[in-house]
Formats: structure tokens, sequence, C-alpha cells
């Protein structure tokens, strides 16, 4: 009965919750012209992590990751055929899935495949590499391109997913993505409180 | 360490951080393997593990928890594997060097789609590089093996 009683408490609060915020977002307040420009400026933290080649060699719209970035002569395909999967996984095709290579931790040796146990190709609808500035900013609002998260949401899983974490662990011979998973984290936080403006 | 190996037990005294390949070749004496390009960028070296195929000139041997089954144990009870068997009627080893990775690589295929296309087939060898250009046996062969399997 008790636990009957706290969960009728904690229903009431959620209630009670859901009458304020209704009201709060109908009527958000605008941001300034000065929360603007500190969140475009915390917006290009961001935008410089998400296009970096760590991150999106990996986000692509056709079904090809990349290999791009300063450790190649050019941007090219990723050899051996490897391709998101007919299956639409993002884990490769059968006989050759990311996992034939890509290990629990990166190779050691001079260009050999780096490893993250969660190792897959994001999401057709998550597309960075060779997007603008202002088309990865409307992707990552866009619940439907994003995984239906919240921005608060994006900001844990930019924080705590650990193949995202990897993008600052790459291994020997591959240059991380800039910053940190923390200092990222706190970057679109900032850029939230300031509106989350787009270019 | 211990790892199974073929359906044996086989105890690795090594450095958790060498590569399985070196591990099977090295200590175990399991030679059919084949050491290409040390990087993963050949699939000489192919073998499975808990039925992956995997690369195992770059996985380290500590991180190995499944069971590893290399070409050597691939025929059972003296009879090849359809895949083995079809090699053989297609003629389609030249030098033969890359031919094991080739072979553990089909096999892998065809446990998952028992009657590939030939994009399927592409799909999946575009991984394992025959320097002879053995490709259209290759792709012969498979086709054979899965004819093979499903008439077994």
């Amino acid at each position: 009965m008790k636990a009957l009683a706290v969960t009728l408490a904690s229903a009431a609060l959620v209630v009670v919750g859901a009458g304020i915020a209704p009201a709060q977002d109908a009527n958000p307040e605008p941001p300034s012209a000065a929360d603007t420009a500190k969140g475009l400026q915390e917006w290009e933290r961001i935008y410089a992590v998400f296009s970096h080649p760590r991150c999106a060699n990996c986000h692509v719209e056709d079904d090809h990751p990349r290999w791009s970035g300063p450790e190649f002569a050019t941007t090219r395909v990723h050899g051996f055929n490897v391709q998101r999967g007919l299956d639409g996984s993002g884990m490769g095709n059968a006989g050759l899935r990311c996992n034939t290579c890509h290990f629990e931790t990166n190779s050691s040796v001079p260009h050999g495949p780096p490893g993250n146990e969660k190792w897959q190709l994001a999401p057709v609808e998550m597309v960075w590499f060779g997007k603008s500035s202002e088309q990865i900013c409307a992707q990552i609002k866009d619940p439907q391109r994003n995984g239906g998260r919240s921005l608060e949401k994006v900001a844990k899983h930019v924080h705590e997913d650990e193949l995202v974490g990897w993008g600052w662990d790459p291994g020997p011979g591959r240059e991380p993505a800039p910053g940190s998973a923390e200092e990222t984290f706190l970057a679109i936080q900032r850029w939230v409180a300031a509106g989350a403006p787009c270019p | 360490m211990r790892l199974t190996v073929n359906g044996k037990a086989i105890d690795i005294d090594a450095d958790p951080e060498m590569p399985l390949l070196w591990a099977l070749r090295d200590i175990a004496g399991i030679l059919g393997p084949k050491f290409g390009c040390g990087i993963a960028a050949c699939g000489a070296c192919t073998v499975h593990v808990g039925g992956v195929p995997v690369r195992s000139c770059v996985l380290p041997v500590g991180d190995v928890e499944d069971n590893v089954l290399t070409i050597d144990g691939l025929a059972q009870d003296g009879r090849l594997h359809p895949v083995q068997q079809a090699w053989l009627e297609e003629q389609v080893a030249q030098c033969g060097y890359c031919q094991a990775g080739q072979i553990m690589t089909a096999v892998a295929l065809l446990d998952e789609i028992s009657d590939p296309t030939d994009e399927d087939i592409d799909n999946a060898m575009g991984g394992n590089l025959c320097r002879c250009g053995t490709y259209p046996r290759i792709r012969a062969a498979i086709k054979r093996a899965a004819s093979l399997k499903a008439g077994a």
C-alpha cells in the first residue's frame, strides 16, 4: 500500500509538472542576439568534432564508409568492397562483417585496423560526411534523423557512448577528433542553453 | 591461456597481445592460416572464431573467447568440407597461398547464405586478395559448393 501511495504521489507530481511545462513551451524566452552568437560559437566546436574524419568517415549517405583525413593522401571509399550491408545493419555483409577486421581494441601495428566492440556504420539518416555545418546542425536537431533523441540525449550519447568515445582514442597513426567527449558534451549543453542556433 | 582450436584444447603461453596467427603457427604448429600482409588487408590469415571469420594476423590472442576453426579442422572424419571439395573440382588454386583464407571466408558466407548470388559472393570475398587472379574460379567453386551442400 505504501508503495502505491508513493506511486500515486509521484504521478501527481508528474501531472503538476506536466501542467507547468506546456506553459513554458508555449511562451519560450526568445534567445538574445548575444545568446545566439555564443551558441553559434559553441556549435562551431561541435561541428569541428562531427565533421572530423574520425566521426564523419562512418556517417555516410551511401553504403560505403570512407578513408579520409590527414593519414590519407586522398579521400576514398573503404577498401575491400566493405559496405553497410544488404540487411541495413551497418555491419557489413555475410562473410565480411565489420568484426572480421575491427576487434575490441585498436590494432597496434601501423595501418592496422582500429577497433571498438560496437564498430559499425551510423544509420543512413545520420549523414555527416560531405555535409555542411548548416546541414549537420539541422540533422542533429531533427528527432526523425537523430535516433529520436532530445538534444539533452544527444549530449548524453556523445558523452557516454563507447563507439563515439573511440573518436578521441583512435590508436596510433590516426588523428583524434578535436577536444574530448567531456568538452564536446559541455559544448552541446552550452549550445542548447543558448537556444541551439544553427548557422 | 587455453584455446580450443579445431576441437582440441591447446595451452598457449604467450603475451595476450600476440596476434592469434602467431600463436597458431609458431606455438601450436597449426600452419594452415598464412601470413600475408599482417594488417588485415589481404585475408590470407582468415580463421573462424565462434563461427565468425576474422583476420588472425591482427586479433590479439588474449581477446579470443570462443572456439577457433582453421582450415586444418574443416574436413570431418576424413571427408572434405563441401567448399574444399568444390575447390578441388574447379581446380581453383594456382600458387595456393591465399586459398586457406579464401576457403574460410567462403565457408562463412555459405553458413549465412546457402545459395549466394554473384553480388553476395563479391560482397563477402572482397577482403580476400589473390595475386594469381583466381577470382572467376573462386566464384564458380562457391556456387558448386552451394550445390554440394544442398545435395548433401
